[in-house]
């Protein structure tokens, strides 16, 4: 429905900065997640997307239109807040009716559009409530029908799920992408839960201290991560990164040797490994350790390994036990090993 | 096991309703005392031994009617605190919303002024103020009274407003913004029903102190025109009848039930209204 260019966007208050050279084009109708930890300038670049806040620099483009200077209510957005932000006055009917009053549809509409989009939620039967006598997930799906109603331009997602429980935060999910899907409406969302971000998203984009640290799939970010912070927060346990030393191809730090490394840089570096790309025990291995931990979950078992001082996660079968402090070696798998630069983290060709 | 549970939350129950009970007496004690001094012939009140069986009498009920304009007094009161509210309402809610919601330089030094207007000594402003309404043509008015309970209230109703609105989430207003509503809708569709407990009882509060106001009343007012039931009281005292105790109780009855029936009919809001305030500070 509409194409969103982020250009050299900056924000600042004061000697504080919150969002700096911010680069990004959206496509239309493509669904992007902005991921990150608190404080890391995702929202307030949302905010700055909807209107509710103004760049101190940069241009923000929907469709070819310059919107820095269009009030919030002009812009053709829609927005989904954490705390649902549904009017308490209201019914359910008449807070989902609220977008279309404001923005002028003819009244005669408001009925079945109303309907339409509670249908879409389904919640349909809960249109006479008020907001109070309904519960979160029930809730949150009223703040979406609220947002659809009046198929915007672009839809605005400010971590709409994070008060809901696990299971029913799933549910959601697969909502959310399915609507996005047929209604075909670009989409920003904002969460610091990768797992949405990974789930959700056609291009995530990761932010730390008010910068973006990369753009790309879901795939390219678990794949090919750009930087070390990159690489920990993606993944769960995250990707271990070991510091050592890199000398003729050969890596090494306190019980961790790894040789024939196709590279040629050298010095300190940090090798990453994720706990899913390691094996216990294996032909030759290229940790020794003892065991520091093991934490059964059902379909596998996570085993913390002790190497000099470092504790390495890895991602043994289901099976696995051990007992604390006996000696235990891991395999790494070679293709699936990752270089950073130690001072500045990023990564090494 | 289960009748002693039931035989001690009897007993729990019977203790707390005896303590509110006692509670409840104490405080309508004083109202029901005038209410007796006013329905009792003025020859029982001034006497110096007890009485314990007192006769009923309405000479005092027919007095303040028949010998006085009550009805004007009344009328003068009920009309002059509504429209006092009406004043403090229309000015206290925007700037309450605009106090608390907005940032602009000086904002909270234009709060603290504001509140600050409640620390002096009314007396301090009594002989400006009658200045200025003589200048005006505005002594002895309905208007004046008005004007000036509202000038008087309008300080902590802009402040209790003000606390409701500091609480009201700000993610209502950006929802608001992005489904296009501008500032005059979210103020009247979204904030004002939400504080509406604190409107309340601000209102409630402010009715109270307009009918007990006395001071500006009788600077203000020299007539029946524009006397109200707290100058009406001076009526009965120190006349050649001196000090007539049932008229000035009934009367004293009079002004208390219509804010009392008022507290009454919005209870529900009202506790809920107080208790958040509580909470707010």
């Amino acid at each position: 429905m509409a194409r969103i260019e982020l250009t050299e966007i900056q924000k600042s208050w004061g000697a504080v900065q919150g969002v700096r050279d911010v680069n990004i084009d959206i496509a239309d109708e493509e669904f992007i997640v902005f991921l990150g930890p608190s404080g890391c300038g995702k929202t307030t670049t949302m905010r700055m997307i909807a209107g509710l806040e103004d760049p101190s620099e940069g241009r923000i483009v929907m469709d070819g239109e310059v919107m820095n200077d269009i009030d919030a209510r002009d812009r053709d957005v829609a927005m989904v807040f954490q705390g649902y932000a549904l009017y308490p006055n209201m019914t359910i009917y008449e807070n989902i009716r609220f977008p279309l009053r404001m923005r002028g549809v003819p009244r005669d509409q408001h009925d079945a559009k109303v309907r339409r989009a509670a249908e879409f939620v389904e919640l349909t039967d809960y249109l006479d409530r008020k907001p109070g006598a309904l519960s979160g997930g029930q809730r949150q799906r009223a703040a979406l029908a609220r947002a659809i109603v009046r198929q915007p331009q672009v839809f605005l997602m400010d971590e709409p799920l994070s008060n809901l429980d696990a299971k029913l935060r799933q549910a959601m999910r697969v909502q959310i992408k399915h609507i996005q899907r047929e209604l075909k409406i670009t989409t920003v969302y904002v969460t610091h839960d990768q797992i949405e971000a990974m789930t959700l998203a056609d291009r995530i984009v990761i932010m730390e201290n008010g910068a973006i640290q990369q753009i790309g799939t879901p795939d390219q970010i678990y794949n090919d991560p750009a930087n070390t912070f990159v690489a920990s927060f993606i993944g769960s346990p995250p990707m271990n990164l070991i510091e050592g030393k890199l000398e003729n191809g050969a890596f090494r730090a306190p019980g961790i040797e790894v040789a024939n490394l196709p590279t040629r840089h050298s010095g300190a570096v940090t090798l990453g490994i994720r706990p899913e790309d390691c094996t216990v025990a294996g032909g030759s291995p290229h940790l020794s350790g003892t065991v520091y931990g093991v934490e059964p979950t059902g379909d596998l078992t996570y085993l913390t390994v002790k190497a000099g001082e470092k504790l390495i996660e890895v991602k043994a079968s289901r099976e696995y036990r051990a007992s604390m402090n006996k000696p235990e070696t891991v395999t790494f798998d070679l293709s699936r090993l990752y270089l950073f630069d130690t001072t500045t983290g990023q990564r090494l060709s | 096991m289960t009748s002693q549970r039931k035989k001690a939350k009897g007993e729990s129950l019977t203790l707390r309703y005896l303590i509110l009970g006692g509670w409840a007496l104490f405080c309508l004690a004083p109202v029901l005392w005038f209410l007796s001094i006013g329905l009792r012939p003025r020859t029982e009140i001034i006497t110096a031994q007890p009485i314990y069986f007192p006769s009923f009498s309405l000479d005092a009920w027919h007095m303040i009617w028949e010998d006085w304009p009550m009805a004007a007094y009344l009328r003068n009161s009920i009309a002059a605190i509504i429209g006092s509210v009406i004043i403090d309402l229309v000015l206290a809610i925007p700037a309450a919303y605009s106090l608390s919601r907005f940032s602009y330089k000086g904002r909270d030094d234009i709060g603290f002024y504001i509140l600050s207007t409640r620390m002096m000594a009314p007396a301090i402003v009594a002989v400006p103020i009658f200045f200025l309404f003589r200048n005006f043509g505005l002594l002895d008015t309905i208007w004046a009274l008005m004007l000036i309970y509202a000038a008087i209230n309008l300080s902590f109703v802009t402040w209790i407003i003000r606390s409701y609105m500091l609480d009201i989430p700000k993610e209502l207003e950006d929802a608001a913004k992005t489904d296009g509503a501008g500032e005059i809708r979210i103020l009247w569709e979204i904030i004002i029903p939400a504080v509406l407990p604190g409107i309340i009882t601000a209102s409630v509060i402010a009715m109270i102190f307009a009918i007990n106001e006395f001071l500006f009343t009788l600077l203000i007012a020299s007539t029946p025109d524009a006397y109200t039931m707290s100058v009406a009281l001076s009526n009965f005292t120190g006349g050649s009848d001196g000090v007539i105790y049932n008229a000035i109780a009934l009367v004293a009855f009079l002004a208390f039930v219509p804010v009392f029936l008022v507290v009454v009919a919005i209870q529900k809001h009202l506790s809920r209204g107080l208790t958040m305030g509580a909470l707010k500070g």
